[in-house]
């Protein structure tokens, strides 16, 4: 039925022969960037889907996690009376690890889901067919326009969960247990470097995830098999891969990175 | 049609404009930007002996405010000097030109900086200038052994007598850890030597002769001072009328705790372990606990 | 747009296909079939479930490629074609899906606007004046601001067929336009089908089991199973020619040339009472 469909009989050789299918799958999408060109309001509103509505849950999610955080550390920090250290090691974690990362899987559980659903559901209702009919590129049109959207929206979903995550800290740390103001952000603006944790920490990895987590969900919608029940597999498959994935390629760049 | 239309690029217009505004938040705010001072500069050369952990852009401050970065750290060809270039505020250019420039580090753990002490002279140093008194950076051994050391009280101290006690674990115990009583120094160890009979650690104590009246049924136990400082002797009284006498050895020891299992009883039992803590902080009355390690 | 297209018709057959093979997964859908398809006529295809109707369809599109045979649409062979020459081709071909397809991100006018905004770069007024003539004509001028999920099905089947028709293509395909429909609705669209070949000169191609609706549309019907063309020519005289395909297709016949029974091995085996088994 589905010619992508992988032929192995065991899970490594099914699994090699799906991340064989998703590069492929890239290549198809980098090809067809050029002619998505003339599609650009479509992927501005795509942008508006993947992006701008994840914005709530990352943002809630960022002060939520920052708050957590600081709670933890100064807990844990107050034993050396380095409580007032707690700020910075906030921001290293959240701009080098928790950020990226935590992101890139809301992203996934929010927009990644989305996209393979809405593809899923464009196949087996033929709208993709249509397109095709009506001369008009799926994978420029359909596919290309959100991978690109993904790979814009992260970085910019990251920076927001990561500031809200130090707003967070901030709240917890100085309003609620009386850690120094001064001292919390001066401590931070010490250590924190612009091109370590920022450049390399937050946009470097979240653009990483974001070209991972979009292309698994584009390419799980557009080879899924187009009834609901594949569609409904197909996006369980997006969270569980783009979550393995995420953190696989953690270790990778935070290993060649830092 | 045209209506969602261009109310998804507004919206997605403002969310990008959000984004790059949290990004930039985070870069200015947050980051060592926000404390490279953008104005002009001049530089000023400064020799040290040691730099110990200094690294380039790190803070040059006056009373503790900051006044300009280290630009470059080179070392003097040739020499055994390290070749410090200060970017200095031109704001600041009254700096005299006998102050002492030192490295300091920002609490016990943090980063060093240079901090700058006006000296009396009417002349500044201008730009390209050296400034000619420095003092190294202290290393934190140094500043430990001066603190821990042998050579603290015990040193200034005329005679000493020597005791001997036999432990199961010294633990990091070495030759010139300290022996104290009720805290105060009284004493430095002399050696730390395997018995190889007993297969335990039999440590000789240097007394200072002053402290001769200690009884002999008195503890001597290795505790750490602080989570990360040294190891030392202490030695806790005991009610016998006969004194220790030099060459007699301390039958009641008990022996060193490992980092390991205090941060491990600590973390693990939290606030409930200070009970514990405190029970084993008293000397054992046998040796026999203290063979527990 | 279609006009290079039709430049080249004095032939009497607009789709003309010779031994086209297909198998899929192992299993034989077309055997060398041939079929002529003629122009200006409608056409319907018919045939037992299965039997590769839609598949069909999609081969003259270039949708699916066959493993052998060609498919000249106006002269031109599928099959060789690049893929900006099929583009350029299904430009001038209207595609009518089975479950219609819209776009559900879009309301009814800009699914009907999607192919004239996708290809050409006319002004607003004039998208808006094509689109609520094709609207008009399939009776759903007001329901322009609707979105796809608002609609029954025989409405959404009729803005499909109203976004097949923008372009004024030189030839439609209904794949299985009577599905589903109740007899209001299918009388509407067997209006339509007849309205648009009649007044436009459209091409169509129907593929489609209902023998009443054919009767009253078709010029000719294809009788296809097992892979080839079992039966063709006007849907009157088809249904009486005698052939046993006709008969159990015409006749609704359970048994017949297409078996009941899906192959299989022998049954009294398979229960547990032949020889061999034990």
């Amino acid at each position: 039925m589905n010619p992508r469909a992988p032929q192995g009989n065991n899970v490594v050789t099914q699994s090699l022969a799906q991340i064989g299918n998703c590069g492929l799958f890239l290549l198809t999408l980098l090809a067809a960037i050029p002619r998505s060109f003339r599609y650009v309001r479509e992927t501005i509103r795509q942008l508006w889907f993947v992006g701008a509505m994840s914005l709530t849950i990352i943002m809630v999610c960022g002060l939520f996690v920052g708050m957590v955080l600081m709670l933890q550390l100064y807990h844990v920090l107050s034993i050396f009376g380095g409580t007032s250290a707690s700020g910075m090691v906030v921001a290293l974690s959240v701009y080098r690890e928790l950020g990226p990362v935590v992101t890139a899987l809301l992203f996934a559980g929010r927009a990644g889901t989305s996209i393979t659903a809405e593809i899923g559901l464009m196949r087996a209702t033929d709208q993709i067919d249509a397109m095709e009919m009506m001369a008009v590129d799926p994978i420029a049109y359909v596919a290309t326009p959100r991978f690109l959207a993904g790979l814009i929206a992260m970085p910019l979903l990251c920076c927001v969960f990561c500031a809200m995550a130090i707003f967070g800290g901030h709240l917890i740390g100085v309003s609620w247990l009386g850690i120094d103001n001064g001292t919390f952000w001066s401590n931070m603006t010490a250590v924190v470097e612009v091109h370590t944790d920022i450049v390399n920490g937050v946009l470097f990895k979240s653009l990483a995830f974001g070209a991972v987590v979009s292309l698994i969900a584009v390419y799980q919608g557009f080879t899924t098999p187009p009834t609901s029940e594949g569609v409904a597999y197909a996006t369980t498959r997006t969270v569980v891969a783009s979550s393995i994935a995420i953190l696989a390629l953690d270790f990778v760049l935070t290993a060649f990175l830092m | 049609m045209s209506q969602p239309r261009n109310s998804y690029a507004v919206g997605t217009g403002l969310f990008i404009v959000l984004g790059f505004a949290a990004l930039a938040y985070l870069a200015t705010q947050t980051t060592s930007v926000a404390n490279v001072h953008q104005g002009a500069s001049y530089t000023v050369d400064a020799h040290f002996a040691n730099i110990g952990q200094l690294k380039e852009r790190a803070p040059v401050k006056i009373a503790g405010v900051r006044i300009g970065q280290v630009q470059s750290i080179t070392l003097e060809p040739g020499r055994e000097v390290a070749d410090v270039k200060l970017a200095i505020d031109t704001h600041y250019d009254k700096i005299p030109q006998d102050s002492v420039a030192s490295i300091y580090t920002s609490g016990l753990l943090g980063d060093q900086y240079i901090g700058i002490r006006y000296g009396s002279s009417k002349k500044t140093v201008a730009d390209g200038g050296t400034l000619v008194l420095t003092q190294p950076a202290q290393q934190l051994e140094e500043m430990l052994g001066k603190f821990f050391g042998a050579g603290g009280v015990a040193d200034n101290l005329g005679g000493t007598y020597t005791v001997k006690a036999n432990f199961t674990n010294v633990g990091a115990l070495s030759v010139g850890a300290p022996v104290k009583m009720a805290g105060v120094p009284i004493g430095s160890v002399q050696s730390v030597i395997a018995d190889p009979v007993k297969l335990d650690a039999e440590v000789t104590l240097a007394i200072d002769k002053r402290y001769n009246a200690i009884p002999d049924d008195s503890a001597a136990a290795v505790f750490t001072s602080g989570l990360i400082g040294t190891q030392y002797v202490a030695i806790q009284p005991g009610g016998s009328p006969d004194a220790l006498k030099d060459g007699d050895e301390m039958v009641l020891t008990q022996s060193a705790m490992q980092l390991e299992d205090l941060i491990g009883k600590f973390l693990v039992n939290g606030s409930s372990g200070d009970k514990k803590d405190a029970g084993n902080g008293k000397p054992s009355e046998s040796p026999a606990p203290a063979g527990k390690h | 747009m279609t006009e290079p297209v039709r430049a080249t018709s004095d032939d009497s057959t607009l789709v003309r296909v010779r031994g086209l093979t297909t198998v899929l997964n192992g299993k034989t859908i077309f055997d060398r079939l041939d079929m002529d398809i003629p122009r200006g006529k409608i056409t319907a295809i018919m045939g037992p479930s299965g039997t590769g109707k839609t598949t069909l369809l999609k081969h003259m599109t270039g949708q699916m490629r066959a493993d052998a045979g060609e498919i000249l649409v106006n002269g031109k062979n599928v099959p060789d074609m690049s893929r900006e020459a099929l583009y350029k081709m299904r430009e001038g071909i209207g595609y009518l899906f089975q479950n219609s397809a819209l776009l559900t991100d879009f309301d009814v006018f800009e699914n009907v606007a999607f192919p004239l905004r996708q290809h050409t770069k006319l002004p607003e007024v004039l998208i808006r004046n094509l689109v609520l003539l094709k609207l008009q004509a399939v009776g759903l001028r007001g329901a322009a601001r609707l979105l796809p999920n608002e609609l029954s099905g025989g409405m959404a089947r009729r803005v499909a067929l109203a976004r097949a028709i923008v372009f004024d293509p030189m030839l439609i395909m209904y794949d299985e336009p009577f599905v589903g429909l109740d007899p209001v609705a299918l009388n509407q669209v067997l209006k339509l089908i007849r309205t648009l070949n009649q007044t436009l000169g459209i091409t169509s191609v129907l593929v489609a089991h209902e023998l009443d609706a054919i009767k009253q549309v078709a010029d000719h019907v294809f009788l296809i199973a097992n892979g080839k063309v079992v039966a063709q020519g006007d849907p009157k005289t088809i249904a009486n020619d005698g052939s046993a395909w006709t008969r159990q297709f015409f006749g609704g016949e359970a048994d017949g040339p297409v078996p009941f029974q899906y192959p299989a091995g022998d049954y009294a085996q398979a229960l547990g009472f032949g020889g061999a088994a034990k």
